[in-house]
């Protein structure tokens, strides 16, 4: 396709967006337009698009501004909200992750040193005696150490269970 | 530093205080009803279908106020912000079209493309309608904006987000085609002639 262009298309075009064409254009060009087909295209695709603009525009139902102003003024809130979350998650997900490093690292140190640290639930089982007298405290501290380490064990999985339980809700 | 001061109001449950948009209530009021049936009559003739039309005109007008990037208020001219509103509804339009389809120009009752005017025009604006359906989208979108709107090419080309360079030559393209389409559609001897 040959690219060329008209002089008087400036002119034209000008016209059409004044709403001067034809009436109050002169016979020259008028004359002009019907030979020239650059201009002849113009001026049939302008008017076109410019009827078809007052027609839709006249047909258009357009609601309230109202509604909309306000669902901006959420849609910025919640946009504000989840800024301030991403960095909230990103600690918790943090404390998680520290937790179960340390979890997993106690629970390789365990595995290093044996079963040893459960020899008190193994002198509970050989007392066979009564119940109450399983949990008096000398059988228990003969164990040594292991309820030392037995204390943190549970508060680590008492802390996982409480960052599982928060994060569960906040995904709610 | 107390975390109050760091965390928004937003978090402490307070009632909806967005002051940062680009205009106030009363004066977005004005603009939308200065602006909002020209970017319909852009939205519904350009996608062919005026319920989309309908949900692009409200997320552009959402995300004018909405954005980020602090978008051109009345202060810098009503002319300005709606440029940017139609850029905004040209983009929306552009990632529809990304999308898979999921109507067809079929769909479209044709009560949509029946024209009502006068005598002179009724030709041409009859045969619009289906000749912008065959139309590409990217040309619907510069002839639209170039002989409805009456953008000139450097604004075509701020809208479009086009080089300016190329606009001239792209548009000169779609309006052969055009006139072309709406003489075949008015006179359809023209378009038995070509056929052979």
């Amino acid at each position: 396709m040959i690219f060329s262009s008209c002089p008087h298309e400036k002119e034209v075009a000008e016209l059409l967006v004044r709403g001067h064409w034809e009436h109050a254009c002169s016979p020259e060009l008028r004359n002009h337009v019907s030979a020239c087909r650059a201009c002849n295209d113009l001026v049939l695709v302008s008017t076109a698009f410019q009827s078809a603009r007052a027609d839709a525009a006249g047909a258009a139902s357009i609601g309230s501004p109202g509604p909309l102003w306000w669902r901006a003024q959420l849609r910025r809130r919640n946009e504000a909200l989840m800024r301030v979350r991403k960095p909230l998650l990103g600690a918790q997900i943090f404390a998680l992750a520290v937790n179960l490093l340390l979890a997993g690292g106690f629970l390789a140190f365990l595995a290093k040193d044996g079963v040893q640290w459960l020899s008190w639930l193994e002198q509970i089982r050989q007392t066979q005696g009564s119940f109450f007298g399983s949990l008096w405290p000398s059988t228990l501290f003969s164990s040594g150490w292991n309820l030392m380490v037995m204390i943190p064990v549970l508060a680590t999985l008492a802390m996982l269970s409480g960052v599982v339980v928060y994060l569960a809700s906040e995904r709610q | 530093m107390p975390w109050e001061t760091i965390l928004p109001n937003a978090i402490a449950g307070d009632a909806p205080r967005v002051v940062d948009l680009p205009m106030d209530s009363d004066a977005f009021a004005g603009f939308y009803e200065r602006s909002a049936r020209s970017l319909w009559a852009y939205l519904a003739r350009v996608s062919g279908d005026p319920a989309l039309a309908d949900d692009l005109m409200q997320e552009s007008y959402m995300r004018y106020l909405c954005a980020s990037r602090p978008a051109p208020s009345l202060a810098e001219g009503e002319v300005a912000a709606r440029r940017y509103l139609f850029r905004i509804a040209t983009n929306l339009l552009r990632d529809y079209w990304r999308r898979p389809r999921a109507a067809s120009i079929e769909e479209i009752p044709e009560q949509f493309f029946a024209a009502s005017a006068s005598a002179a025009q009724a030709d041409s604006k009859a045969a619009l309608g289906p000749a912008l359906a065959l139309m590409r989208p990217r040309d619907r979108q510069l002839l639209w904006l170039a002989h409805a709107e009456g953008y000139s090419h450097r604004e075509i080309a701020e809208v479009t987000g086009l080089a300016s360079a190329s606009i001239r030559l792209l548009l000169f393209r779609a309006r052969r085609k055009i006139a072309r389409l709406l003489r075949e559609q008015s006179d359809p001897s023209l378009n038995h002639r070509r056929e052979p």
